[in-house]
């Protein structure tokens, strides 16, 4: 029995695309609300079979909504949607109405909102923050998006600080600009040079939507960085926990190795390692047809994927096999047994 | 004409599919099959955890060009590597090349220009098809990041050529954008697993690239099917992961007439034995 799975007041699901967070952070997050704890359980884009289990619907993008049916304890639900909450940001940090209005009509906020690196992974850190601050709640459990190449959600407030102190922005908002600015000769035409450059590569009218975007930006600067540094203090404060998921069988496990190395390099709390969708063993007097075989196959294929990853991990670092059940959750009761599952499992 | 031999007259196709899907079992799959029918195929490969060459039985590409068999080539590339590259030969001086890759505003421009990326890959693989008068591969297989949505990694030059317009980047994204869109040079393939996420993905994937640029893919391939069990006890997860497997690919067959070939769960590691396995199954699915 493994107690360690629940401890933590935040606790940040991790893992690669496919494995199971979303579901297993549901499953998580009814086991701590039945223990007595008020928890959230954050999510993105949950299957249907899961927003059912759970209750919500589109309602739950704007504010949580309590989860119907879990009793005892109380569970509610949010659902994340990085342009929305991009979008109340900068009603938050804008001056005004105009300057908010500037922002959204800039041709490059458009395009980037959806597409900037890491900008869903800041966004569900903002999110996070701000229920957090609320003190509603004495769990937190965020699932996040699925991100192979790198942790960007953990690189995301650095990022957005980075952003915000760049030269490029000091530059952009030079009145040289404006050709009217005091600036000496020389300086007016290395700039100009460099202007030459990007023009030829990337067109003036793209340079220019850049610029006016920085512009409008930069009365929201001090509070995005401000922000930032605070969710960085959040992620790596003692109370915070990530839970990394990595799928079954040996082909998985360099993904779950890169999680895990990325979250030792930058100091954040770890939890235990959950093995999830493991197959079983065929029962006894399942015979030798190829349907055993095959489930022969696939435990042991998986049980060669716990090995390698606990030959692999560094330290006493707690794994966690879930197995896989023949039907995904698709109500509280089912959610609630894998729950079970997973704290009744012997863990290596 | 099957859907494999529509492929065979291309010069790109493009893998795409969440990630943990088996796209780069398909990617690999493809080229061996496309390289049996006597083109010159280079596999692409984005992540920097290299998987392509476990599946072909070969050394990893470290980054360079590789051979993987007959006919077939590997090659792992970085997106930011491809920008640094274009930038040291469209910069003509060494030392401004080396101050502009160097600088950390050029680095915020990569990570946020949009679609930039994206592009820089597709305008690889383009040019690798383009260069010179006896370019290696004939046809390039890209296996798409994992990372996002598939029609990002589509929509990238359309997005950027316009966002760029009147500069080179501009023009260059336009021309991609224009050869991705011509289905007689270009073909997108589908990777996913009939499980409810995976098929919900594709079915917006699928509706998103139809609208968004007018795409449709040549190959839809659901990966991983659990088998018909045999009667028997103790099998109820294999019955009852069948049957959901089987309602999920109904929901796709619903919205998805074209080509679409189901690949089985096989008792093999990834390698080239599960490949060779997979060929055969997938030409007998692809009549």
């Amino acid at each position: 029995m493994s107690a360690g799975v629940l401890s933590g007041d935040l606790l940040v699901v991790v893992g690669a695309g496919g494995v199971g967070k979303t579901t297993l952070a549901a499953a998580l997050a009814l086991g701590s609300a039945k223990q007595g704890r008020r928890t959230l359980v954050m999510t993105f884009d949950p299957s249907l079979r899961l927003k059912d289990a759970l209750g919500v619907g589109e309602a739950a993008l704007d504010e949580p909504i309590p989860v119907p049916g879990v009793a005892p304890g109380h569970l509610d639900a949010a659902l994340l949607d990085a342009k929305r909450t991009f979008d109340r940001l900068i009603h938050t940090y804008a001056p005004d109405a105009a300057a908010a209005e500037r922002i959204f009509s800039n041709q490059f906020y458009r395009d980037m909102a959806g597409n900037l690196a890491g900008i869903l992974e800041y966004m569900a850190m903002e999110r996070l923050f701000e229920m957090r601050a609320s003190g509603r709640y004495d769990r937190i459990i965020l699932d996040t998006p699925p991100t192979r190449q790198a942790m960007d959600f953990l690189q995301a407030p650095e990022r957005m600080m980075h952003l915000v102190n760049n030269r490029a922005i000091r530059f952009a908002m030079d009145p040289w600009w404006d050709r009217k600015g005091g600036k000496n000769l020389g300086y007016r035409l290395a700039a100009m040079g460099a202007m030459e450059l990007s023009d030829r590569l990337v067109g003036r009218r793209f340079l220019l939507d850049v610029v006016e975007f920085i512009r409008a930006f930069a009365p929201l600067f001090e509070g995005f960085r401000q922000r930032a540094e605070e969710v960085q203090a959040l992620l790596l404060a003692p109370e915070t926990r990530f839970l990394l998921v990595a799928g079954p069988g040996p082909d998985r496990v360099p993904d779950a190795m890169f999680f895990l190395r990325k979250l030792q390099e930058t100091g954040h709390g770890l939890g235990p390692v959950l093995v999830n969708q493991l197959h079983p063993k065929p029962e006894p007097g399942a015979g030798r047809g190829p349907g055993a075989e095959l489930l022969r196959f696939l435990a042991a294929r998986d049980r060669r994927g716990l090995e390698l990853l606990r030959s692999l991990l560094p330290g006493p670092q707690e794994i966690l096999p879930v197995p896989l059940e023949p039907n995904p959750p698709g109500n509280l009761e089912e959610l609630g047994q894998l729950f079970k599952n997973m704290i009744n499992t012997k863990s290596l | 004409m099957s859907a494999l031999d529509r492929l065979a007259e291309r010069q790109l196709v493009v893998v795409t599919g969440k990630g943990g899907v088996g796209k780069t079992t398909l990617a690999s799959l493809l080229g061996r099959l496309l390289a049996a029918r006597g083109r010159r195929v280079l596999l692409l490969e984005v992540d920097p955890r290299e998987s392509l060459h476990q599946a072909l039985g070969t050394e990893p590409s470290g980054g360079k060009i590789v051979p993987a068999g007959p006919g077939l080539w590997l090659h792992n590339l970085q997106p930011a590597a491809v920008i640094e590259g274009l930038v040291h030969e469209k910069v003509p001086l060494d030392y401004l090349a080396r101050r502009i890759v160097e600088s950390p505003a050029f680095h915020h421009f990569v990570e946020g220009a949009p679609g930039l990326k994206e592009t820089a890959l597709l305008g690889y693989a383009y040019r690798t098809l383009h260069h010179g008068r006896r370019p290696r591969a004939d046809l390039v297989i890209l296996d798409a990041p994992a990372t996002g949505h598939g029609a990002t990694l589509l929509a990238a030059p359309g997005l950027l050529a316009q966002a760029a317009q009147g500069g080179q980047l501009g023009d260059m994204a336009a021309d991609l954008a224009a050869f991705l869109a011509d289905p007689t040079r270009c073909a997108v393939a589908l990777a996913t697993l009939a499980e409810e996420m995976p098929i919900q993905e594709t079915l917006e994937l699928l509706e998103v690239l139809e609208a968004r640029l007018g795409l449709r893919p040549d190959l839809v391939v659901a990966n991983g099917l659990y088998p018909v069990p045999p009667e028997g006890p103790g099998l109820e997860l294999l019955k009852t992961r069948h049957r959901l497997n089987q309602a999920e690919l109904a929901r796709l067959r619903a919205a998805w007439k074209g080509p679409l070939v189901s690949l089985p769960l096989l008792p093999l590691d990834r390698g080239p034995a599960l490949i060779d396995r997979l060929a055969q199954v997938f030409l007998q699915e692809d009549p």
